[in-house]
């Protein structure tokens, strides 16, 4: 049992490992070297340079700005993916070859014609580098042959820019979105670094007219500060201590199922504040620059049921799917069948998104299942009893969920959750894991009540009173400021978790 | 105070801190680079020599760049404290980098040991046993040192790995053995409170205990000086921990035996060192003045030729038996010490291992003490055995 335990504290860790990208927003290269270069120049430079043709004497706007943030951009790509950035700039010129194409031929079957090419281009890449292996082990697997895997190293964030760049065609050819002319101004929305490696899934629509025009204002400014230095707060003071407490559980000599639960919340909260911590870190820092993202979390915890979840956790990815494959599938305007066809697709696809194993397919159809018993069974149940018996039923899935989705595979999958229910015969509870619920018992509590609004709900109580106003005011720029100093004594000691979302 | 007000006031207060610290880190980086770090007893790591194109694309050039940038960063220990007392005062959580504190005892907390680091050791100590000692005339015993762990998670409520285990695991590899008890001649208050080793003055009732065992306690005189070194010892712990604890005093107890007898370091000539070398206290680590520590030779002779008791015990010993040795020495004529961490012990062809350096009759006649802490045993610190 203790063996076991271990392996699969290994197989976290070298997942981690695996998942390292070289300078990751928590680390000193990235906030006292890359970040205040990039500012120093970003701000230096003016928005546009008026020059003039020389053919014709008129004259054009070479958008300085721009040119710098994609050029930072690339270069903090390249600086941990050297291999893969010409993939990026590859996907990134088909993008705008495809758009001028869809645009030209805007009416006519070439405009479907180049957007199906626009599609499976981008599929293929993303199939071939993040999917290959899994095909060939399946097919070796179901029909006895030997197929030599590929073994190619993922390049990083390919998930996410994929799936920027396919919102982008996809939206030029419904004429949701202009096609843009300008290679420099698509080149910075695909790689525009706050969001390129960790999300969220930023569409284009969204920053259409920011790349053209944005306000740099101390306001803007300021509150992306405050939102870049509470990302990194939950992340490496929250997340990372939630880690090593999932780690240490998972390597304990002495487990329980107690502790197997507490594993469970450990792993769902620090899933919780490492990615909604990258996705703040991303908002805050596009804020800095003039660009305003969506959010990409609202509190997932305090749902009550696996629909409402979702629509709290990872949004720009559940909206994604919603948008470009659930709606065009017909949505739920079907027939029964075809709607639980639709959703086992959709969930399918989402769950494939996450990592190239059975686990997250798994783990996608395990939300698919309960999503169409709510809707058939569950809601007109839970709704009939008070709302606390909901939020139990919601948290009880989803800490499952993700023993699943942090498994060893599908065999240490099924194994973690046997553990949760006493398979093997684990004790009920030891005395190692009293001391680390002990140990972590302020950790725990801080955890639980930052992944409610409650603090936020405080603090605009607060802000509504006018003293209460004047003193947060002050307070707020005093706290950011502690834990920017806090964080950085962290990098300093050596604390380095890399972020877990980032080969997605 | 306005929101626009706050935003600027957040803007400067980033913008400054941001870059102070980046032009402080470049200046102490580029300009001013750290060789060592006192505290962690570390080399720090220093820019990268080689910026190839291979280099870069293995991304060895990226991983020395980031961790030079980390370990000669601006304020190094200022910062390290700061995460310390979050991590243990703030968070509340037990350890920070695997140390906890209670009432100015710094322990690394180990819930469970490395299984392989333990059976890999226990090899090892059997290996030396069979080959050296197994047919020969005199006695042999085994003893382990508790670390301070396993009294620290007794006494404070800490998790601790399985001592029983350990000692039978080691017990049944080396069945020859008479084994010697130490864990309940032992507290917590008998180790420095910043280092891992046990202090000297403290360890009498150990010592009486191994004596007993080794069946020479009647030549303890037990009539000791004790003698407290000028100065402040920081043991191991102490820079680790990050929390400037208050520091450790070392004392040091000798008698006209003790004095009288002779230690040599046991290389290619004799070498005569002091038992007690105090010039090695202002050193790396102020433990070294017990048997010259780690500046010791791995194989060293006690003799003390006022002793009644004319025979002769070899003991395999860590850093613990450097303090308890020269208490030992009032017992026997002849000590030979030898570290074998260091040296090689396999006999293997053209190469006689221990034989080089001690001629093999000792080995035959000789009574023989493996004395190791718990330290040793969860470490990999033995060299592996020859194949």
């Amino acid at each position: 049992m203790a063996g076991q335990g271990l392996a699969l504290s290994r197989h976290s860790c070298s997942y981690l490992d695996k998942e390292e990208f070289r300078v990751l927003f928590s680390s000193i290269p990235f906030l006292y070297y890359f970040l205040p270069a990039v500012l120093f120049l970003y701000f230096l430079a003016p928005f546009k340079l008026k020059i003039f043709s020389k053919k014709t004497g008129e004259p054009v706007y070479f958008e300085v700005k721009n040119f710098i943030l994609l050029i930072a951009s690339l270069f903090f790509y390249a600086y941990g993916e050297p291999t893969y950035s010409l993939l990026m700039v590859a996907t990134t010129l088909s993008s705008y070859i495809h758009g001028l194409l869809i645009d030209k031929f805007r009416g006519k079957v070439w405009a479907k014609v180049f957007l199906c090419t626009s599609v499976i281009s981008s599929l293929a890449a993303l199939g071939f580098f993040k999917y290959a292996d899994f095909f060939v082990s399946n097919i070796n697997g179901i029909f006895g042959a030997n197929l030599n895997l590929l073994r190619l190293a993922l390049p990083i964030g390919i998930s996410f820019y994929t799936f920027q760049t396919l919102s982008y065609t996809v939206d030029v050819y419904r004429g949701d979105a202009k096609v843009q002319k300008s290679f420099i101004r698509l080149a910075t929305y695909v790689a525009l670094f706050p969001q390129l490696i960790a999300g969220p899934i930023v569409r284009y629509t969204t920053v259409e007219e920011d790349l053209s025009e944005r306000k740099h204002t101390f306001e803007n400014f300021g509150t992306g500060v405050t939102r870049l230095i509470v990302g990194l707060g939950k992340k490496v003071l929250i997340a990372d201590s939630f880690g090593a407490l999932a780690r240490t559980l998972m390597a304990s000599d002495e487990q329980s199922v107690v502790g197997y639960w507490v594993y469970a919340v450990a792993i769902s909260l620090q899933l919780y504040f490492d990615f909604s911590g990258y996705s703040d870190m991303a908002i805050g820092m596009g804020r800095m620059f003039g660009f305003r993202f969506l959010e990409n979390f609202n509190y997932p915890f305090i749902s009550k049921s696996a629909a409402e979840f979702w629509r709290r956790w990872h949004m720009s990815l559940g909206s994604w799917f919603r948008d470009y494959l659930y709606i065009p599938l017909g949505g739920n305007r079907v027939s029964v069948p075809r709607w639980v066809l639709n959703t086992l697709i959709v969930w399918f696809a989402t769950g494939f998104w996450h990592g190239a194993d059975w686990t997250f397919i798994i783990w996608g159809l395990y939300f698919a299942l309960f999503l169409m018993l709510e809707k058939f069974f569950l809601k007109k149940f839970f709704d009939k009893l008070p709302a606390v018996f909901s939020h139990i039923y919601l948290l009880f899935i989803v800490l499952v969920s993700f023993v699943i989705f942090s498994g060893n595979g599908m065999a240490g999958a099924m194994h973690d959750v046997g553990a949760l229910f006493g398979a093997g015969g684990l004790p009920l509870f030891t005395g190692e894991t009293g001391y680390y619920i002990l140990s972590y018992s302020l950790v725990l509590l801080v955890g639980i009540v930052g992944a409610t609004p409650l603090v936020k709900t405080a603090v605009l109580k607060i802000k509504e009173t006018s003293l209460g106003g004047k003193v947060l005011n002050v307070l707020e720029p005093l706290f950011v400021l502690a834990i920017l100093v806090t964080v950085t004594a962290y990098f300093v000691d050596g604390s380095f978790s890399p972020f877990l979302y980032f080969r997605f | 105070m306005q929101n626009k007000t706050k935003n600027i006031l957040v803007t400067v207060l980033f913008s400054l801190f941001i870059a102070f610290f980046t032009v402080m880190s470049i200046y102490s980086g580029f300009l001013n680079p750290q060789k060592t770090s006192e505290a962690e007893r570390r080399p720090l790591a220093q820019f990268p020599s080689d910026l190839s194109w291979e280099a870069i694309k293995d991304k060895t050039a990226i991983d020395g760049f980031e961790d030079f940038v980390v370990d000669q960063f601006p304020f190094r220990e200022f910062f390290r404290s700061i995460k310390a007392r979050f991590q243990m005062n703030v968070l509340g959580l037990k350890e920070n980098n695997g140390l906890a504190v209670e009432d100015g005892y710094i322990v690394k907390v180990e819930s469970t040991f490395n299984d392989k680091f333990v059976s890999d050791s226990i090899d090892i100590l059997s290996h030396i046993y069979d080959q050296y000692f197994k047919n020969g005339k005199g006695n042999a015993f085994v003893s382990i040192i508790p670390d301070k762990n396993y009294y620290f998670s007794k006494d404070y409520g800490y998790a601790s790995p399985d001592y029983g285990k350990l000692v039978a695991d080691v017990r049944a590899a080396l069945a020859g053995t008479q084994y010697i008890d130490l864990f309940d001649s032992l507290e917590l208050e008998d180790y420095y409170k910043t280092d891992t080793h046990w202090n000297q003055p403290e360890i009498l009732g150990a010592l009486e205990k191994l004596a007993i065992g080794l069946g020479v306690s009647d030549y303890l005189s037990g009539e000791y000086e004790t003698v407290t070194i000028d100065g402040d010892f920081h043991g191991v712990y102490h820079g680790q921990s990050a929390l400037n604890p208050k520091p450790d005093k070392i004392s040091y107890l000798t008698n006209a035996s003790i004095a009288g007898t002779k230690l040599y370091n046991y290389g290619q000539k004799l070498e005569e060192v002091p038992m007690y070398n105090l010039d090695l206290f202002d050193g790396e680590d102020g433990y070294n003045v017990f048997l010259s520590g780690a500046a010791g030779n791995p194989v060293m002779r006690i003799v003390n030729n006022k002793c009644q008791n004319k025979s002769t015990l070899i003991v395999f010993r860590d850093s613990f038996g450097s303090s308890i040795l020269p208490l030992l020495s009032e017992a026997y004529q002849t000590i030979y010490v030898i570290d074998i961490r260091s040296i090689d012990y396999n006999i293997i062809p053209g190469w006689n291992g221990l034989y080089e350096v001690i001629p093999k009759r000792v080995f035959e006649e000789a009574d023989v003490l493996f004395l190791y802490s718990t330290l040793i045993f969860n470490s990999n610190s033995f060299k592996p055995l020859a194949k």
